[in-house]
């Protein structure tokens, strides 16, 4: 109590957070949980129906095949968007000349800044089969016929993951800069003095010295799994429909589009439920707590 | 009991604390019947709040002009609420947040059908009855209504304007220099997509045009009229039944596939989305589209606008005719405005609702709000330059009131389609499931029509997908 007291002016401070997130985060939360179990309508009554919505919502083949496209996109995303900007942060790092690493770093960025309607809209005209710049390339070089990338489902996913990870490639690969400019230089000097390689210090120093910081990425990254939405939503259309539609469209169709507030509200829970199974599966696996 | 445990039982009681505690609001599920259907007090100074998605002005200040160009107009007290995006959802978001409005624009049938259900919408049957303004056939068509009409035979929405159909649109002045006449077979429509894309109608020396774009399956109709096949939903013998999943549809999606194989129809009809497609026919790129007849107008409209002594012109075309002679052509839903049945003030909104089809109404919804969007002097009506860019569209382009004519003269073309719309243009059938059966449909049609797998499987797999699915009978 004392204790309290002594630091009552820190918790009124936290008094404007905590009424932030208690209305615009745990307030919606929990009225979303109470649709799941209403026979929810916009106007009228709104009766307790159990598990009914749950019960719709798995019954669906088309949740089972959203669930299958979250778990292929947002893994492949969750995987190569770990790789690639650390491969790109290791090889920066290499970089001698400061304005070259700074000016590939602002470029590596600027895609971050820009939102999916305009990543969306560039990709779908670099990849149109009749003016898109990748087919006149393949052309040229290959002579082979154009490809419609965005109406082929063999293409679908792949251009999903490629562009997300392109988009999010410069942020990650900055914080995994900053991971690598906090290791000592010490150790890279011991390194040196045993003789070790380049390659050497990369294996034994910073990768090592950088485990807290690609713990951090990777479960930051994991939560993201099951929340893409705008990239789809943007990319898709009826041909690759059925490869690309995520969880979130899911829900964005029950929910707007047909108008079922329950099983829409049921299907957000799901998410919810899978985020927290996958978050705490890959916090054990890499043993979060330790950082 | 752990502290884990305690946490969570805590959580889980508030939550069925809350559940428990929930509002539910008390108004019947099924749709309001007002006690009285004609408004009978004194409506002057009320308030009218309305949401809308196309009527109003263009900017948020011309909105605002616009509100009080009704107010003026109506004696009501009137705020006009026009999301610059996203209207579905922000419809949605009022609605399940008991936002009270007194008017909601609706364009879509399905939305009708589900404001139905969920006890959205008031029963305006009485209240149009007995009506004088709307009652009388010359402001609204008797037969219209039952476009508004619920499952129970009930009207529950009053018109916001006259909604065309889309046709197929071609530049006419192609054809003219091609020497080619309008088609009136599929044998006759390749041979003329084929001079389009092969014979340079634009005349820049490059091979650069097509001669088809679409940017949805809905935009076939007119061409997959001549095999007689309607889109979405057919009752035949009380079975649901999806003309385009048939085994009529094969040879028409294998004509498309040729099509794209021989480069003939834009390679991007996948990813269009209506604006590309109107772009592309705006800028020669394409000679055949399939937009709304009022676009015949504004096409040929906007070309004069860049250059008054254009050659292009745009002309309105009727469907292929079948074998037994039928053409089909796709009227669109209708917009059209709804009283919530939360509504704080719907007497308000009845008398509104009567406004916006009399001839200072209409003048209102198409021409604008007078001097900002037109002025009237000793010379008559003139549109302002801000005027001249709404295009005489401030949600009501067309209406249905044969009461009141058009202040200015038609727009190029636009009168000829109209009166193909008028003859043979009619609605879909949107049943509850079609969303899930359209993307069933929309997915293998287009597939086969890209030429990414053949027709007779694509069909096979629609058909086998919607039974599975229990979306057809």
């Amino acid at each position: 109590m004392r204790m309290i007291k002594k630091n009552s002016i820190f918790y009124v401070m936290m008094f404007p957070v905590i009424i932030y997130f208690a209305l615009f985060a745990y307030y919606p939360l929990v009225k979303g949980l109470q649709t799941s179990f209403q026979d929810y309508k916009l106007m009228g009554e709104r009766p307790y129906i159990g598990f009914d919505n749950y019960n719709q919502v798995l019954h669906d083949p088309s949740f089972w095949d959203a669930l299958w496209n979250t778990l292929y996109i947002g893994g492949g995303i969750l995987i190569f968007g770990f790789i690639a900007p650390l491969i790109l942060a290791l090889s920066l790092n290499e970089v001698m000349k400061s304005w070259f690493k700074k000016t590939a770093q602002l470029v590596l960025y600027v895609p971050h800044l820009l939102s999916w309607v305009v990543i969306g809209g560039i990709f779908i005209f670099l990849l149109s089969p009749d003016s898109g710049l990748v087919n006149l390339l393949l052309i040229k070089i290959f002579g082979i016929q154009p490809i419609n990338f965005m109406a082929e489902e063999t293409w679908a996913r792949m251009i999903m993951i490629g562009s997300a990870v392109w988009k999010d490639m410069g942020y990650n690969c900055i914080l995994f800069l900053a991971g690598i400019a906090g290791i000592s230089p010490t150790l890279y000097e011991a390194a040196r003095m045993d003789e070790a390689t380049r390659w050497q210090q990369v294996h034994y120093v910073t990768l090592p010295q950088l485990m807290n910081t690609m713990k951090v990425i990777l479960l930051l990254n994991t939560l993201g799994i099951f929340r893409i939405f705008d990239q789809i939503f943007v990319m898709r259309n009826p041909a690759i429909a059925s490869k690309v539609d995520v969880l979130m469209v899911y829900t964005f169709q029950k929910g707007i589009m047909e108008i079922r507030i329950g099983p829409a509200a049921a299907a957000s829970f799901f998410v919810v439920l899978f985020t927290l199974l996958l978050t705490s599966v890959v916090r054990k696996m890499t043993r979060f707590d330790e950082v | 009991m752990s502290k884990k445990n305690v946490a969570v039982s805590l959580i889980l009681a508030g939550t069925v604390l809350l559940s428990a505690c929930g509002s539910n609001n008390d108004t019947s599920s099924s749709p309001a019947t007002p006690e009285s259907a004609a408004p009978t007090e004194s409506t002057a100074g009320m308030k009218l709040e309305i949401l809308s998605g196309n009527v109003g002005g263009k900017t948020p200040e011309g909105n605002t002009k616009f509100a009080q160009a009704i107010s003026d107009k109506t004696g009501l007290d009137v705020t006009l609420d026009k999301p610059a995006s996203d209207y579905d959802q922000k419809v949605l978001t009022a609605l399940s947040s008991g936002a009270k409005y007194d008017l909601i624009e609706v364009s879509d049938l399905a939305k009708l059908d589900a404001f139905f259900n969920q006890g959205v919408v008031t029963d305006l049957t009485d209240f149009v009855q007995s009506s004088k303004v709307l009652s009388d056939p010359a402001v609204i068509p008797t037969g219209e209504w039952d476009q508004l009409k619920g499952p129970d035979g009930k009207i529950y929405g009053v018109f916001s304007k006259f909604q065309g159909a889309t046709m197929p649109i071609v530049r006419k002045d192609w054809l003219n220099k091609l020497n080619l006449q309008e088609p009136k077979t599929l044998d006759e429509l390749y041979t003329i997509l084929k001079a389009f894309k092969e014979e340079d109608p634009d005349g820049n020396g490059q091979a650069d045009t097509y001669g088809l774009s679409t940017s949805g399956l809905y935009d076939i109709q007119g061409i997959m009229s001549s095999a007689g096949l309607k889109y979405r939903y057919v009752m035949e013998d009380g079975k649901r039944t999806i003309p385009y999943a048939t085994d009529a549809a094969i040879p028409m999606y294998e004509w498309f596939a040729k099509l794209v194989k021989e480069g003939i129809m834009d390679p991007n009809f996948i990813t269009n989305d209506t604006a590309k497609m109107r772009n592309l026919f705006l800028t020669d790129r394409v000679g055949m589209v399939t937009y709304w007849d009022a676009w015949v107008g504004m096409f040929n409209n906007l070309k004069k606008q860049e250059d008054a002594n254009t050659a292009f012109q745009a002309a309105g075309m009727v469907s292929l005719e079948a074998a037994d002679g039928t053409i089909i052509m796709r009227r669109g839903d209708p917009d059209f405005w709804i009283i919530p049945a939360n509504a704080p003030h719907p007497e308000a909104a009845k008398k509104f609702l009567e406004f916006w089809n009399t001839e200072d109404g209409i003048i209102l919804g198409s021409l604008g709000v007078q001097d900002l969007d037109y002025i009237v002097d000793s010379n008559g009506y003139s549109l302002t330059e801000t005027g001249k860019e709404a295009n005489m569209d401030h949600g009501v382009p067309y209406w249905y009131n044969s009461t009141v004519k058009p202040l200015f003269p038609a727009l190029p073309g636009v009168e000829e389609a109209m009166a193909l719309s008028k003859q043979y243009a009619t609605l879909e059938l949107s049943l509850s499931t079609w969303p899930d059966a359209e993307k069933i449909v929309t997915n293998y049609a287009l597939k086969a029509m890209a030429g990414q797998m053949p027709a007779k499987d694509a069909v096979e797999q629609m058909q086998k997908e919607l039974k599975a699915a229990n979306l057809i009978d």
